[in-house]
């Protein structure tokens, strides 16, 4: 009983070290790209100390407010985001023997917990009685609605193959090919939708300068600092369960698991921490012509050759 | 005994939050409450074993949930969703029909005896799901597929540009603030017997007499009970 | 967590959509009521399957089969409310007097 609660807690505190470590990372990598774009020249140390230095600022700032905001709700917006990150995080296994939550249906809680995403930051647009913010809520809710089923579709690709929704199968049915050559298809799509869904860089389209800063238009002090963090775990979530499901996790000659996927996961999330800097943001209504005419199309076509291989395979 | 705290609290969760649905004062409030309440029964099912059917369900709610706060907003007279906005009819005999039913189907619950036959702990209720959806009921499967496809193709028709309630762009006029002539005094009752107070004594439930109704500002018909939050 | 206590929370929810979709005006509220009683409905099935009928995968294809029928239930309702508002400007009960289009 007493080393059951013991070994739950390591995992959970698990969970949170991934999480806050790879959150760290992130800001890390985003100050490091930014610098290599300007061609500043980068000193290692100064841009290790440059997000804790702003976190710091931000946690003093004064906060301001808005006419009759629902407070409550808008304190909720930034918890809900990052439990959500925690929850799809959970479910990703570390290590062949590292799994904090080994739930049968794996794949579906990552995605029932990234479809909730839409709700934080609706909720966080909607809170401070704010114009533009609102705009923005419902803009991230249209774009919601068509990013969501090119990522649901690409995901059960990954499931077809291991016959099964749980993350230690998928992961183990990459033994021989992973993911990413055999749909390869998959990532491409899975990584633009997790842009938007992080709504990071190209795609951070809720908090475009048109309307204003859009769902971060209000925030300031910690509030700001705790939306940011929470945006920034989720992107460290949808990079581990990518290299989970399409870079086979874990597997890997030589190094021990753990090291594999804390590389393959750092690829994925430098990808998308750079992204920022190497691509202008969209149009809302560009991006959701192209995700419904493309990515949606390229995913069933991805979901249907994995299909066709499986049923292949099993002869 | 952890599984039954988690579950009563679940629980106490699922009804509260469907109680505050139609008890709190704003449209988003109001369906993200419903979300929570559908979160509460997912967790539930999630421990009884239903693990595929409960996070399903959440991630089916988030979506709808979502749409439904924009479509109430759309065509509510409330266009951020903050304001305080409480509209119901008949209250008493709803909450009549609401207390009897809950009575009826817990008195069901708690007086007939059912056969207690608990699922196996070791059972791989995921697999058995999907097995059973491609197997022996694929045709069930196969017509709740074709039900949701028709469903589709009938939204569409319904609300299509050319569609038999007409273009589709007259939907983005601004909602009318005042109800329709029509719409308060019904036109079939007679009109000489009737004052314009008995005319409100006469419709199914008159307002509870123990709220207190806001000044109307002349936006609501007689026999609404319009309540302050 | 037994049969009973299960029954009695479905039997809450199921209530309170009851009461929700009589008393409320709003055609959206209405239709929360009647997703409240689905809810319930859905849990009461699910609870059945698990502790009732021994978790038979028959039981399960009950709630998706249920599921199904929300799905097809917002999916209309949102059309028809759609369609109605066009025509009527109606986005209350009461001011819908006829339902002939």
């Amino acid at each position: 009983m007493v080393g059951e609660a013991l070994s739950t807690a390591g995992l959970a505190l698990a969970v949170v070290a991934v999480m806050i470590g790879g959150t760290y990372v992130a800001a890390v990598l985003d100050v490091l790209f930014t610098r290599l774009t300007m061609r500043v020249a980068v000193r290692p140390l100064a841009a290790a100390a440059l997000p804790l230095r702003r976190a710091a600022q931000l946690a003093l700032q004064r906060r301001t407010l808005t006419e009759r905001p629902d407070a409550g709700t808008w304190a909720l917006a930034p918890a809900v985001l990052a439990a959500l990150a925690a929850v799809s995080l959970a479910v990703v296994p570390l290590t062949g023997t590292l799994i904090p939550v080994e739930a049968d249906t794996g794949i579906v809680v990552f995605a029932a917990a990234m479809a909730l995403v839409v709700v934080a930051v609706y909720l966080q647009g909607w809170s401070p009685n704010s114009p533009l913010s609102l705009v923005a809520a419902y803009r991230f809710v249209a774009e919601g609605l068509s990013y969501e089923i090119p990522f649901a579709v690409v995901l059960i690709g990954t499931a077809l193959p291991a016959r099964s929704l749980a993350l230690v199968p998928i992961v183990t049915s990459q033994e021989h090919l992973w993911n990413v050559i055999r749909q390869p298809l998959g990532l491409p799509v899975y990584l633009i939708t997790v842009l938007a869904l992080s709504f990071w860089g190209p795609l951070a389209l809720p908090e475009g300068q048109d309307v204003a800063g859009g769902t971060s238009l209000e925030l300031s002090g910690v509030p700001r600092l705790l939306w940011r963090v929470a945006q920034l775990n989720v992107l460290v979530a949808v990079s581990a369960m990518g290299a989970a499901v399409f870079l086979g996790g874990w597997l890997g000659p030589w190094l021990p698991g753990g090291v594999w996927m804390a590389l393959k996961t750092l690829f994925l999330l430098a990808l998308l921490v750079a992204s920022r800097q190497f691509f202008a943001r969209v149009r809302t209504e560009s991006f959701v012509v192209v995700a419904w005419t493309v990515l949606t199309p390229l995913a069933l076509v991805d979901v249907f050759l994995a299909g066709i291989q499986a049923m292949v395979a099993a002869r | 005994m952890i599984a039954d705290a988690v579950f009563w609290i679940l629980a106490v969760l699922a009804v509260f939050s469907a109680w505050r649905v139609f008890r709190t004062d704003s449209m988003v409030r109001a369906a993200y409450w419903l979300l929570v309440s559908f979160v509460g029964v997912g967790l539930i099912m999630v421990m009884l074993k239903a693990e595929f059917l409960g996070v399903i369900l959440i991630l089916m709610m988030g979506g709808e949930m979502t749409i439904m706060a924009v479509f109430m907003v759309m065509f509510m007279m409330n266009p951020a969703g903050l304001n305080p906005m409480i509209m119901v009819h008949q209250n008493r005999a709803a909450m009549a029909a609401g207390f009897g039913s809950f009575a009826l189907l817990s008195a069901v619950g708690l007086f007939a005896r059912f056969p207690a036959s608990v699922v196996a702990p070791t059972a791989r209720a995921t697999a058995e799901l999907g097995t059973e959806l491609l197997g022996d009921s694929m045709l069930v499967f196969q017509t709740a597929g074709v039900t949701l496809l028709a469903a589709m193709i009938g939204a569409v028709a319904l609300v299509s540009v050319r569609g038999r309630f007409g273009p589709a762009d007259e939907g983005s006029d601004a909602p009318e603030q005042q109800p329709a002539a029509d719409a308060d005094v019904d036109s079939s009752a007679p009109p000489s017997s009737t004052g314009p107070s008995s005319s409100a004594a006469s419709s199914p439930t008159p307002p509870a007499p123990s709220t207190t109704p806001e000044v109307t500002e002349g936006a609501m018909p007689a026999d609404h009970s319009h309540e302050g939050a | 967590m037994s049969q009973q206590a299960i029954f009695v929370v479905a039997a809450a929810i199921f209530g309170i959509g009851v009461y929700g979709a009589l008393s409320q005006q709003s055609f959206v509220m209405i239709m929360m009521g009647l997703e409240l009683m689905l809810n319930g409905a859905m849990l009461a099935a699910a609870m059945v399957w698990a502790m009732v009928a021994g978790g038979t995968p028959k039981g399960q294809l009950l709630v998706v089969v249920l599921m199904t029928v929300m799905a097809v239930e917002a999916a209309l309702g949102f059309a028809l409310v759609t369609g109605i508002y066009r025509v009527r400007k109606a986005d209350i009960t009461e001011k819908l007097k006829r339902l002939k289009g």
